[in-house]
């Protein structure tokens, strides 16, 4: 594991979590801050300057989502990964809309926590305002307003299922990210299916159909053989 | 409605009460008035009648009876049917109440197991001294927790079924099945299996279906796992999909052992575990999960089963062929 010491600020109330992951991530190189509440994790986040918040969405005090909305407010464009208590689609939806960069349902692997840790410092420039707290997403002729669910192509409305949308979403806050259909059935499903990458393959067959976009010359999503699809236009965030 | 039975009753003999009063008024004041003609001229007939004011009395007297009576026989059937509807609420409140403690027990149950086997993994752990031992103690753990992790997601996947709104989508039934039969390919139970597909050629195009697909893929998915983890290799499985013009049949057949008939009518409960079904791994929540699903899609499931020969077990969905509105049209 290769010795980044980034510093991470984990947040978390329930102390076998917390006191099980720090050492962890200890492990995996990083630096690693424990508080158990949002009041601590914003103090902390204000004064340590870290370069990744975990936090928790169930909070003492103030809640994750309150924390990461006040975090955003002052200005403060730490990436931060949500991790949810319960996997409903509508916290799914509000973690993007906050300005959550990545989220993790629970329980989760301790390895996936690390490879998404690893995937949004790679992607995030520090300091700079991260895709997933803009509102209008573009990429060349294609715009997303993430707010009326609305995407547009030249112009004109793309006809596209609510899922559908949400998985150009997903793609479009992580641009150039290799993701994967397990992922993307995690964030966009909130539940792993059986039939599972079928799933996957059904509702990108519909996006590119939308988008026009020609699996063996893509414009927007490209095809990664084995692994996952990956947003190869470069986007551009406002609002 | 009719709790202040007192103002009720009140009410109820009022037209009586009025009665009386007029007739002892009329007795003790209006006695020695003189009688007087009632006409009615309808045209083509006509009523004449005397009457004195004491007849008056009378059948003022009669008609608050009259009113009275009939008040009582609508206030007596009100009453009737507030006791029906209160035993009917009682008896479902009991029922649910019942249904609760009975999910709860299963689920101590359903957790209570691989908790077992976690403590007595973690134990191990700390006591063994070769490392094949500790990998043992590893792999056991892990285990508990993927079975915990399984029920905890199915208990998920129930309850937000119960809120979110389903995804109303044209629902192209044979290219549904056929996923499901490459997904089982997957499943250790399909070692050696083969999952029979029967899709008619005529009609053609086959009927479309409006709902949520990747939730009807699950519902499929999970009778087809079932069917191939209660049957042995030597059996058969098949799936077939009919229509009758109104609605879609689709069916999953196993030539397996079949379902005790005590089980038959609880098979679809929550954590319910058939007595063939105790020692077969499951979140005991996946005809539950199947169960909730097609009836999100107004249809319905049935089973039959034998355990004598011709034996096996045929599980039929019933779906409407595009009953709801469809909401967007897919892209093309």
């Amino acid at each position: 594991m290769s010795p980044d010491r980034s510093t991470l600020l984990l947040a978390d109330d329930d102390p076998t979590i917390a006191d099980s992951l720090a050492p962890f991530l200890e492990r995996a190189g990083f630096h690693v801050l424990v508080v158990s509440d949002g009041v601590n994790a914003l103090e902390k986040a204000q004064s340590h300057h870290p370069e990744l918040i975990i936090l928790d969405v169930l909070m003492p005090r103030m809640d994750g989502r309150e924390t990461l909305r006040r975090l955003r407010k002052a200005k403060i464009w730490t990436p931060t990964i949500l991790l949810t208590q319960v996997g409903e689609a509508s916290e799914r939806a509000l973690a993007l809309e906050e300005g959550a960069d990545d989220y993790l349902n629970k329980p989760f692997d301790p390895h996936e926590l690390l490879a998404r840790i690893r995937a949004v410092l790679r992607r995030v420039r520090p300091g700079e305002r991260s895709l997933s707290a803009a509102w209008l997403l573009t990429a060349h002729d294609l715009s997303l307003d993430r707010r009326a669910r609305r995407a547009t192509l030249g112009g004109e409305t793309v006809e596209l299922t609510p899922k559908a949308l949400a998985v150009l979403e997903y793609l479009m806050t992580h641009p150039d990210e290799a993701v994967t259909r397990e992922r993307l059935l995690e964030a966009v499903w909130g539940w792993e299916y059986p039939a599972g990458t079928r799933t996957v393959d059904t509702r990108m067959a519909e996006l590119r159909r939308a988008l026009d976009d020609d699996p063996a010359d893509p414009r927007f999503i490209e095809t990664i053989p084995g692994e996952g699809y990956r947003f190869i236009a470069s986007v551009h965030g406002e609002g | 409605m009719l709790k202040k039975s007192w103002i009720n009753l009140l009410l109820i003999f009022l037209p009586l009460i009025a009665g009386v009063v007029e007739l002892i008024l009329i007795n003790t004041f209006a006695q020695a008035l003189p009688p007087f003609m009632v006409t009615a001229d309808f045209g083509v007939f006509a009523f004449v009648f005397g009457m004195t004011i004491r007849n008056l009395g009378i059948v003022a007297f009669m008609m608050g009876l009259f009113i009275t009576g009939l008040l009582l026989i609508f206030y007596n059937r009100a009453l009737r049917r507030q006791a029906e509807t209160q035993t009917l609420i009682e008896a479902a409140n009991l029922e649910a109440e019942q249904g609760r403690r009975r999910f709860l027990r299963r689920l101590d149950h359903e957790i209570k197991n691989p908790l077992t086997g976690l403590r007595a993994a973690l134990v191990n752990m700390q006591e063994v001294q070769t490392g094949a031992d500790r990998q043992r103690a590893v792999d056991n753990a892990n285990h508990a927790v993927e079975r915990l992790t399984r029920l905890l997601t199915d208990l998920r996947k129930l309850s937000d079924l119960g809120e979110r709104p389903i995804e109303l989508w044209q629902v192209d039934v044979p290219d549904l099945l056929q996923d499901v039969v490459d997904a089982a390919h997957v499943l250790p139970a399909y070692k050696g299996r083969e999952v029979n597909l029967l899709i008619p050629k005529v009609p053609s195009p086959f009927p479309m279906i409006t709902g949520d697909r990747d939730l009807l893929v699950l519902a499929v998915y999970n009778l087809v796992e079932n069917a191939l983890k209660f049957t042995c290799e030597t059996d058969s499985v098949e799936i077939r999909v009919n229509e009758d013009g109104r609605a879609i049949l689709i069916e999953v057949a196993d030539s397996g052992v079949g379902i005790p008939p005590e089980d038959v009518s609880k098979i679809f409960e929550e954590l319910y575990r058939g007595s063939n079904a105790r020692s077969t791994e499951g979140s005991g929540l996946g005809l539950a999960l199947v169960y909730r699903i097609i009836a999100l899609h107004d249809g319905q499931i049935t089973v039959r089963s034998s355990q004598e020969e011709p034996r096996g077990t045929v599980f039929t969905i019933r779906l409407p062929v595009n009953k709801k509105k469809i909401t967007l049209r897919p892209s093309s």
